[in-house]
């Protein structure tokens, strides 16, 4: 570990301004990714601000129904929260299948949301990786590539993005508000992460002294059904093969809303815009029938797929994924 | 830098702390406390677990400045003197232990869950100890430690609680 | 903290045949058991291992300038720096302690850093500078002993061919298929750690986590040029092994670093590098055929098996010859063709893993005897049965098994055993997926499968295997109290149990205390071959009849020569008042009965001591359509001679079935281009407690009369058969073929 200076965020704004000006600069929250990458030597930033103790650790319920979700929120305690577990099960779901009871009572909000990929060469100083260290090189691509991307990749990058929450609040349409030096901003969830492009250093639109401090849920509909699903090779503390978080409104028999993210299978958590078209307006019944519905709908999105060597089981997987999530809410008695 | 932190009920401070050491290393290296252990230092075995301010986490991602003035208990905070917790008994009359080194970190999320669940259903006992790993037991008597210390906790002293059987 | 591990004592009624609580128990769960990554000594300093970042590689300079400069920095040393015989294995020395002009693994040890932090020691050996010549690795196991040759005599280990009765027998029914088993890692939680404290006359004693102290110092001291003397050892806590400490890790690194420096040295693997620092279980890639007649029975059997001995020879020889010579299976073959080769390439080395060579040939046995049973349409435990070997069966070594093999007895009582009710769906957690609400119940598919294994116990091919014992009886405070020493390595098993158990019976006492194992005493052997409570068992068995023995003169000279002390159990003996102030202090070597080498062109020899048996039933549920497994139960039946302990007994059953699950369903060491692309516990899985399923075991004691008690090993049995049953019912359930474990979600789904 490179040596670095520690400091003590004062408050919100001066967390932004410590972190201003500094080439190698980190927010520090739970840790759980950055004091691991830190140890390995992936990440050796020459500051780290510690915002663990700002007051951005409170869910507050909205007065249109929505929530707003402070940064610092550890991830138990949102898995937890009331609100969270009656109106968007779909990110109750995504927080519980993270990690381990242990990492989700240190890991946040924001902190899940900026995790870094686990591709193996990433985290391998001894191999090249244009994401570790940009223009050396891309191990993944010819190598090892059953955990790798299907749909976005660049041939700079092939990583995945492992947050299974932020997959969640993809599907959710979740708004990230940010305080920048420039003041403060709010970013769609959907457009917070990049592709890998010709920059896969960048895993995100922010700047080094960006600051997420929260994270609001618009409201959902009365009806509006949602889970998650999350394919692995293990049964808990398991990184997704592939996952499934879906948002469905049907009435009267017809798909009125539908929102479905992927994860496991990019650099950001993958709405699946093109399987939403198809869905949106089809008829639904909870019948066998819908199967060929949702499968067209999950074909329609993975046209796109381009497998590597070694992970072409994701397509057929991802597919399958996708039909039996929609199935699930299709068929829920609520 | 120096830092001040709640040890087992009693204030600790330790002087040169890096600030890239882990709260694990700052247990096991400057406190004197080795008890929580190290097994793969990355949040992926639960061996580390010690409560942070009540809450059990991995100390080995948590940053040791990160604890300035907060409580920290681990597995040598938890008998009272010569007597063993209910857990950490159980865990030897079962058979919970053989190597013993997933054993510190197991004791503490079942001491955890304990407290939150005095008589927890096996689901449940698996889901709260899913973040600990053992290579030893294959977790079956690791279970039954869970139980006996249940119905041990949830009957007074000497009332005779018997041993859950072991399948 | 002492160094030296605390003596333990316990005070307590606990035979053998009964469960005492373990003498460490109290101090493993209060934290306070002095593991070896939890040493400290005044003024260490800590040691750190540059290693190589390519499978193969031609070392064309080493710069250590920059590396010494760093502030805290006592010393970088390369191979030039070993003062002894820079060779070191098992089996072949043929493993450099520190590389010399090539590299021939990913992870080699090539420089050592000892400073005054760990930090310091990382900062200064990234400022080692080594250049490498990068050659292509040998990777493909088959054609290895074809290869570039990597070693002095070329890449063929050993070959071992084992032939029995009519070559070219011909059968009614004939399978064959090509089976392959990933490489296992034994994944003990205590990472490698050891503390050299060196001497003021130049030797070194060495705080160490090791299966086995004797030939840790053996080779410690060759590659240190001291007389063995010179070198002690004792054995710190050990956080699990499974075969992987069997072979030096850093006991020569740290000794060399605490030398040179003349500080003690201490050094702790992170998981990573816990990856990289020891060897793992041979992958293989089987080829077998399988004659039948139309009833069933089998007429011959054929078997081609490579195992992927790595870069270093370590126990490859001896995996080898036992994956041939239990390559069959426990079954009765009069005619067969084996032959098994063990290669070197640039891929980790690997060697002693539970089951050791027994594993992949059960996976490809076991998978041929289902597939076998299918074309005969017949139930795969009747065909089991029908062909199972029993007390009499002549092996295809042509050795005669001549204790109880219960093999048909083991298969009906795990087929008898009540089917787990269908899941209902009433929790998440216990179908497929977990909690992550992957499957509400369609298409779930339940699978059930059998299978059954053989293992050899103790140490094989004429090997001149022994434990040696002391046990001192005296009377402290009043009351009469044993002591018993070896040298043989508790890991956790529960060998100091054992030992006091074996005591108490013996001598009739209740308080034993239990030594440090060290090297001062001789050699214990290896805690591995579920050998430990047969030999050392067994020498502390003898240990106490030569107390006993004493015992007799004793009440002879006092003339209570009425009581047979050497024949009876001592219940009715008032031992303090016959011991008075007399202290007996007895050592002894113990043996089992000798086995021979087998011949290097037929295979043929009397190679083992005795056999373990074991036999599962897997139950699974199967989500066709994600490709998820949940194995819903495992049960197991297995004979062990005798249960000294019948909790441990438990334990080791339940603990090597867990094993068997991960090998079946997720844990492999990925390798590309001979690197090893997941060294960590997120990257490589290991069963958690929500993987693991309830278990109902069923132990037979049926007694070997040539062991100690009529025990017979425990630890490996359970760790065979369980990887074939649940594949067997994952098959069942899908109708895949699936030929290589780790089965992973891929190979349920397709591509």
């Amino acid at each position: 570990m490179i040596p670095f200076d520690y400091r003590l965020a004062p408050d919100v704004d001066g967390a932004v301004a410590a972190a201003t000006g500094w080439g190698g600069v980190a927010f520090l929250a739970g840790g759980t990714n950055l004091v691991d990458h830190m140890k390995l030597g992936v990440a050796a930033p020459e500051v780290l601000v510690d915002i663990s103790r700002l007051p951005l650790d409170a869910v507050e319920e909205l007065p249109d129904g929505g929530l707003r979700i402070g940064a610092t929120v550890r991830n138990s305690d949102l898995a937890a929260h009331p609100a969270v577990r009656r109106d968007y099960p779909v990110l109750a779901r995504a927080l519980l299948s993270g990690a381990s009871g242990q990492v989700r009572n240190l890991a946040t909000t924001g902190g899940n949301l900026l995790q870094r990929t686990r591709c193996a060469y990433f985290q391998d100083l001894s191999t090249p990786c244009n994401k570790r260290e940009p223009g050396t090189g891309c191990s993944a691509i010819g190598g090892y590539t059953r955990q790798h991307a299907i749909l976005g990749a660049s041939a700079h990058c092939v990583a995945t993005h492992p947050s299974d929450m932020a997959v969640a609040m993809a599907a959710l349409d979740a708004q990230v508000t940010v305080l920048g030096t420039s003041g403060r901003r709010v970013i769609p969830l959907v457009e917070l992460h990049r592709l890998p492009g010709d920059e896969p250093h960048r895993d995100t639109v922010l700047s080094p002294s960006d600051l997420i401090t929260a994270v609001e849920l618009p409201p959902l509909p009365e009806g509006t059904r949602s889970l998650y699903r999350k394919v692995r090779d293990r049964a808990s503390y398991a990184f997704a093969l592939v996952s499934v978080a879906a948002v469905l409104r049907v009435e009267d028999g017809v798909v009125r809303d539908v929102r479905i993210a992927l994860g496991g299978v990019a650099h950001k958590p993958w709405r699946a815009r093109r399987a939403e078209d198809v869905l949106r307006g089809s008829p639904v019944d909870g019948s066998p029938a819908d199967e060929e519905v949702f499968r067209r709908a999950a074909e329609a999105e993975l046209a796109g797929a381009a497998p590597l060597a070694g992970n072409g089981f994701k397509v057929p997987l991802a597919r399958n994924t996708v039909v039996s999530a929609l199935r699930g809410l299709s068929r829920e008695e609520r | 830098m120096r830092v001040n932190v709640t040890v087992n009920g009693e204030p600790r401070q330790a002087d040169d702390v890096w600030e890239g050491e882990s709260l694990l290393f700052l247990l096991r290296e400057r406190l004197g406390l080795p008890g929580s252990k190290n097994a793969c230092e990355q949040g992926e075995c639960g061996s580390c677990t010690v409560y942070l301010d009540n809450t059990p986490v991995c100390s080995c991602l948590v940053a040791a400045g990160q604890v300035q003035d907060r409580e920290v208990r681990t597995v040598e905070g938890l008998a009272d003197g010569d007597r063993l917790d209910p857990v950490q008994e159980a865990f030897v009359e079962a058979g919970a232990v053989q190597c013993g080194f997933c054993t510190p970190g197991l004791v503490v999320a079942a001491h955890d869950l304990l407290d939150r669940v005095p008589q927890p259903s096996d689901p449940e006992i698996r889901e709260a100890l899913a973040g600990n790993l053992c290579r030893c037991t294959g977790y079956e008597k690791i279970l039954d430690a869970v139980r006996l210390a249940a119905t041990r906790k949830a009957a007074p002293r000497g009332s005779g609680a018997q041993e859950s059987g072991s399948r | 903290m002492s160094l030296t591990p605390a003596e333990l004592t316990s005070a307590v009624s606990g035979g053998i045949g009964s469960s005492p609580q373990r003498p460490d128990g109290n101090l493993k769960v209060r934290g306070e058991f002095a593991y070896a990554s939890d040493l400290w000594h005044e003024d260490m300093i800590w040691g750190a291992t540059l290693r190589s970042p390519h499978p193969y590689a031609r070392i064309v300079s080493i710069d250590l300038t920059e590396a010494l400069q760093v502030p805290g920095v006592y010393a970088v040393l390369t191979h030039q720096d070993v003062p002894g015989q820079n060779r070191y294995g098992l089996e072949h020395k043929d493993q450099p302690v520190l590389a010399e002009e090539v590299v021939r693994y990913q992870g080699e040890p090539v420089a050592l850093v000892g400073a005054d932090h760990p930090e310091t020691a990382q900062r200064a050996m990234k400022r080692i500078k080594v250049e490498y010549e990068v050659l292509t690795p040998v990777v493909d196991m088959e054609t290895a002993a074809d290869d570039t040759p990597l070693h002095p005599g070329g890449n063929l280990v050993r070959h071992v061919p084992v032939r029995r009765g009519d070559q070219h027998a011909e059968a009614e029914v004939v399978v064959t298929g090509r089976y392959e088993v990933g490489m296992q890692d034994q994944a003990f939680l205590g990472p490698e750690s050891g503390l050299a404290v060196p001497d003021e006359e130049g030797g070194v004693d060495l705080y160490i986590a090791t299966q086995w102290l004797h030939v840790d110092q053996a080779q410690v001291a060759a590659a240190l040029g001291l007389p063995l003397e010179q070198v002690r050892l004792t054995l710190s806590g050990v956080g699990g092994a499974f075969g992987g400490r069997e072979d030096l890790s850093m006991q020569v690194h740290a000794c060399l670093l605490a030398l040179h420096t003349g500080k003690p040295t201490k050094m702790v693997y992170n998981r990573e590098e816990s990856f990289y620092g020891h060897v793992h279980r041979h992958p293989a890639v089987l080829y077998y055929e399988h004659g039948a007649d139309h009833t069933g029975r089998l007429v011959y059997v054929k078997a081609r098996i490579y195992l992927d001995g790595g870069a270093y020879a370590s126990s490859t020889g001896a995996v080898v010859a036992n994956a041939a010579t239990l390559g069959v299976g426990p079954y009765d073959v009069d005619n067969v063709t084996v032959d098994c080769w063990g290669v070197y390439t640039n891929n980790p080395p690997c060697g002693a893993m539970r089951g050791f060579g027994a594993v992949q040939a059960g996976f490809a046995y076991e998978s041929q005897m289902d597939k076998l049973a299918e074309a005969l349409g017949m139930d795969p435990v009747d065909l089991r049965i029908v062909n199972a070997m029993s007390e009499g069966s002549v092996m295809p070594t042509g050795q005669v098994i001549d204790s109880a093999a219960p093999v048909a007895q083991l298969l009906k009582l795990v087929k008898d055993k009540p089917m787990p009710p269908l899941s209902t769906v009433v929790d998440l957690r216990d179908m497929p997926g977990g909690v992550s609400n992957t499957t509400h119940g369609e298409g779930v598919v339940r699978g059930v499968g059998y299978a059954v294994g053989i293992k050899n116990i103790c140490f094989s091919e004429g090997y001149d295997d022994y434990s040696t014992a002391r046990v001192r009886l005296q009377v402290i405070n009043g009351e009469p109290a044993a002591l018993a020493h070896t040298a043989a390595a508790e890991v956790g098993q529960g060998l100091v149990t054992i030992m006091q158990q074996i005591v108490r019976t013996e001598l009739g006492v209740e308080r034993v205390t239990i030594l440090p194992m060290d090297t001062s005493i001789g050699n214990g052997g290896s805690t591995s071959a579920s050998r430990q409570t047969y030999v050392t068992g067994g020498a502390v068995k003898a240990a106490c009849a030569a107390v006993r023995e004493k015992l007799a003169k004793l009440a002879a000279s006092r003339d209570l020569s009425a009581v047979d002390i050497a024949g009876t159990d001592l219940t009715g003996v008032d031992l303090a008042e016959l011991l008075g102030d007399e202290v007996i202090d007895e050592t002894v070597e113990w043996r089992h009965r000798a086995t021979e080498p087998i011949d290097p062109e037929t295979g043929q020899g009397n190679a083992h001591v005795q056999y373990g048996f074991a036999a599962h039933r897997a139950v699974v549920d199967v989500d066709v359509e994600l490709g998820l497994v949940k194995v819903v139960e495992l049960d197991c039946a297995q004979d062990v001679g005798k249960a000294l302990n019948p909790q441990a007994v438990l334990g080791q059953i339940q603990g090597g079935s867990a094993q068997g699950l991960g090998l079946a369903v997720m844990e492999e060491i990925q390798t590309a281009g001979g690197k090893v692309r997941n060294p960590s516990f997120t990257d490589y899985l290991i069963p958690t407690v929500l993987d693991m399923p309830p278990m109902s075991i069923d132990v037979l004691e049926l007694a070997d009369p040539h062991a100690p008690y009529g025990v017979r090993g425990v630890g490996e049995p359970p760790t065979i058969s369980s990887t074939p049953a649940i594949v067997a019912a994952i098959r069942a359930a899908t109708g895949l073929a699936l030929t290589r474990v780790p089965v992973r979600p891929e190979h349920i789904t397709g591509t």
